[in-house]
């Protein structure tokens, strides 16, 4: 083996094989959101874009946590769903990956917590159903509720609106509200949505194309020079981009606010920070990428926003950061690997929810 | 601009490519303006202290060089000395100091309020105060000659790849390599290549990632199990030593490809058996600096045997107030210096060279390495510590606290054996061939699959957030 074309040929080889191993160990370990499982519990709609896959089960493996997700034959990490018993009376909570709650067993969700506390108290039963999907905003849970939540007979609606990346989302996807469906584009290469396809189908293959989209971005100015445009929803002055988000989020809301109160349920809206909000650390971290390009951060910015940006709709609104601020002293409420909330952040959630719904006496 | 960074990567592309062009003199000229333009990157202000600390050091040794001996020349080597020395105090100690003293004052239920300057420390000052200060006093020595040449001075003060973590470098190794024209070997080039991927792989995939184990336990507001904390230790332990002598490897690659060679900073420091040993081989070259300016000219064991003990404990707790600024740090100094000493007094016992033998058994090998291993782990214990009330409650969890065990404790053990396993299996196979580069001696098929192996752990688990090395606060 002592040519070069032979030296290649055993280097090749060996990439090869251990692209096996690490492809089969990663799948078994399944401890990527990349993980071939893990997108399993998704599937393509038309009009929303994807979905949860009606009536699947996996079984989640990450460093910090393990967890059974079933999702039911309605398309929601829930039990099944049968028509509404007499006297039952259903919140239905949508929203992203927060709601969703990957990351805990369903019973540790704020919405089952929510569940037991409100029939802890006797009177009338009560079934808090978990709609949260995996990357959805404002636009997603509008249409989600309209093609598939609504048949879930609410008395109540809750959206949960992640302040830190609905409003751009809200104004990457405004076409979804306008077309009705995913946006006419040119034809792709069919080589292009073939090495698309392969990388989708592949752990490592993924992990790399992340990795190098990093790089990239890296690469195009810096950090420090062109920061998350997410995080710019927390940054003075406002960018176009957040204006933007912000209306269409308004738009998107208003429109769910009129097919919930006309089928005689009603809506509320709850704001979820980020886990920098409740970090003075990792926010002065975030805070020395964004301020060197012209900004200036605000740790409640976001909130701030979406609050004066949604109460033209009069809808009741509760902020759960003050909640989950305060807990934050007595144990971490979000996990240090993942933004998303711990069993403790659940719990403290589902008791700002509860509080929230007396006062505001959507609970009778 | 850390090595782990995009900027680096682009800085050193350009200033190599200007390099492998330039001829000699203008190479040099080329190393100084970078190293000063890769240091004023941090903070542009501290390169005036980094310049005037060339300038006082290399008139002093010029002028030492031409004076005779006696008291004006040891007045002369003095006023290098009082500069770095007050530098590195004002820069490093002031607060530290101020802050003890006003509590000390108030504990004797004096208020003398001493006003508190926030201080901040230029990088890389304990390298390069301590290169030049070995400078002048291997000059006054007369060990070496002085350099006539400024710029090759200051070359050899501020070269990029070692001003900020080292390793510490002495006149006699680098000043001639950066006088003398260089020339690039092949071998130079694939050294340096494989210094510079396996230092970036210590970094990113064992120190950073270790880093998180490491600080969720040290971080906890409650105490922690013990099992938590002999795991945050072993965490620490692999991440101080990835971080460290990963950007020594890098330091040395980089040089390399230079046609620069630095000293070795690192050789298997967890495989020893003595605290001796152990010094032998962790960076070596302070431990070196701190024998030949600090130890022998206290005395260093020509003494009595108390004398040496007290030779010992004071290079070992100034050693430890190197690193920087807070207790900690000094009891980490004096835990060092008792180890040192305890085995010094228990190897010069006549009894024990009875045993001196039987040690040299595979069997009492292993059981060697392992205490000696907890034995350093408890002293990172120490040194990560952020006060004295937490090496109490981790000591006392540590030795009281077996029975509670977090649910996170069996996470964190996997994480620890997935990110130190390959470096340790790599260190082991290397100490036992007792080679450095036992990886790129192996037999093409075996050495192949390594790389590629240990490329996929680097790319697809590594932590790419850019985080500075440790090293670089002291």
């Amino acid at each position: 083996m002592t040519t070069t074309r032979g030296r290649l040929a055993l280097l090749a080889v060996i990439i090869l094989a251990w692209f096996g191993v690490f492809e089969a160990s990663l799948r078994v370990a399944g401890s990527s959101e990349a993980d071939p499982t893990f997108r399993n519990l998704f599937t393509l709609d038309p009009v929303i874009g994807y979905r949860l896959h009606p009536s699947t089960s996996i079984r989640y493996t990450t460093s910090e946590f393990s967890t059974d997700i079933s999702i039911n034959s309605a398309g929601v990490r829930d039990e099944e769903i049968g028509p509404k018993p007499p006297g039952e009376r259903r919140i239905v909570v949508l929203g992203d990956s927060l709601v969703l709650a990957v990351q805990v067993p369903l019973q540790h969700t704020f919405c089952k917590q929510l569940e037991r506390r409100l029939n802890g108290r006797g009177a009338t039963h009560y079934r808090v159903i978990n709609a949260g999907v995996q990357g959805y905003g404002p636009v997603e849970d509008t249409l989600f509720y309209e093609r598939v939540a609504a048949r879930l007979q609410p008395d109540l609606v809750v959206v949960v609106v992640f302040v830190a990346n609905d409003a751009i989302e809200a104004s990457d996807r405004s076409f979804r509200l306008t077309s009705g469906g995913l946006p006419v584009v040119g034809a792709r290469r069919e080589v292009v949505r073939n090495i698309r396809r392969v990388v989708r189908a592949s752990v490592v293959l993924q992990i790399l194309s992340q990795r190098w989209s990093q790089l990239k971005e890296r690469f195009r100015g810096g950090r420090a020079a062109r920061p998350d445009r997410r995080l710019l929803t927390y940054a003075t002055p406002e960018t176009d981009e957040v204006s933007r988000g912000l209306d269409v989020s308004r738009e998107a809301l208003a429109r769910l606010a009129g097919h919930v109160t006309g089928s005689g349920a009603r809506i509320a809206i709850a704001l979820m920070p980020a886990r920098f909000q409740i970090d003075p650390e990792e926010f002065e971290r975030l805070r020395a990428v964004v301020e060197p390009a012209g900004y200036r951060m605000s740790v409640d910015g976001a909130n701030d926003r979406f609050r004066a940006a949604l109460s033209p709709l009069n809808l009741p609104l509760v902020d759960l950061l003050p909640a989950l601020r305060a807990a934050n002293r007595s144990g971490d409420v979000f996990f240090a690997s993942t933004v998303h909330l711990t069993p403790y952040g659940h719990e403290v959630a589902a008791d700002a929810l509860l509080s929230f719904l007396d006062q505001a006496h959507l609970t009778p | 601009m850390v090595f782990n960074s995009i900027q680096f990567v682009v800085f050193f592309a350009v200033v190599y490519g200007a390099y492998r062009i330039l001829p000699h003199r203008a190479q040099n000229w080329l190393l100084l303006v970078s190293s000063y333009v890769f240091y004023a990157a941090w903070d542009w202000r501290f390169l005036s202290l980094l310049i005037a600390s060339t300038v006082v050091d290399y008139t002093v040794a010029r002028y030492l060089d031409v004076l005779p001996d006696g008291p004006r020349r040891r007045r002369v080597l003095w006023i290098s000395i009082g500069f770095n020395l007050g530098v590195l105090g004002f820069f490093k100690y002031f607060g530290f100091f101020v802050e003890n003293f006003d509590a000390l004052t108030q504990w004797f239920g004096v208020d003398v309020s001493v006003p508190v300057l926030h201080v901040v420390l230029p990088i890389g000052i304990s390298f390069y105060t301590f290169m030049t200060m070995s400078y002048v006093i291997d000059v006054y020595r007369r060990e070496i000659p002085a350099t006539r040449h400024p710029l090759d001075f200051a070359v050899f003060v501020a070269f990029f790849p070692h001003l900020v973590a080292g390793p510490i470098l002495r006149a006699p190794a680098l000043l001639p390599q950066i006088s003398s024209p260089r020339r690039i070997t092949r071998e130079q080039m694939v050294e340096g290549t494989w210094l510079v991927t396996w230092g970036l792989f210590k970094k990113v995939f064992v120190a950073d990632n270790l880093a998180t184990v490491a600080n969720a336990v040290f971080a906890q507001g409650h105490s922690p199990s013990a099992l938590e904390v002999l795991i945050a230790v072993y965490a620490f332990a692999f991440q101080i030593y990835g971080d460290f002598s990963g950007y020594s490897d890098i330091a040395r690659g980089l040089s390399k490809w230079m046609g620069i060679e630095l000293s070795l900073n690192f050789r298997f420091p967890y495989f020893v058996r003595s605290p001796q040993a152990f010094w032998r081989h962790w960076h070596i070259s302070l431990s070196t600096w701190l024998r030949d300016y600090l130890y022998f000219p206290l005395g260093g064991n020509r003494g009595s045997q108390l004398a040496t003990y007290r030779n010992l404990m004071i290079t070992m707790i100034l050693g430890g107030l190197w690193h920087g600024a807070a207790w900690p740090f000094v009891f980490w100094g004096i835990y060092q210096g008792a180890l040192l000493v305890m085995y010094r007094w228990v190897s010069e016992l006549p009894s024990a060279r009875r045993w001196v033998g039987s040690l040299e058994r595979p069997a009492w090998r292993v059981v060697g390495w392992t205490v000696m291993f907890h034995l350093t782990c408890y002293g990172w214990l120490l040194f990560r510590a952020r006060s004295a009330s937490q090496i109490a409650s981790m000591t006392g969890a540590l030795l009281t606290n077996w029975t509670h065990t977090s649910l996170e404790a069996p996470h964190y053990a996997m994480q620890l054996l997935f990110y130190a396993g390959p470096l340790v299996a790599i260190h082991a196979w290397e100490a036992w061939r007792d080679d450095l580069d036992a990886v790129r001696h192996m037999p093409l098929i075996p050495r192949y699959m390594m790389c590629v192996s240990l490329a996929y752990l680097f790319v697809l688990f590594g932590e790419f957030g850019g985080s500075q090395f440790i090293y670089f606060q002291f």
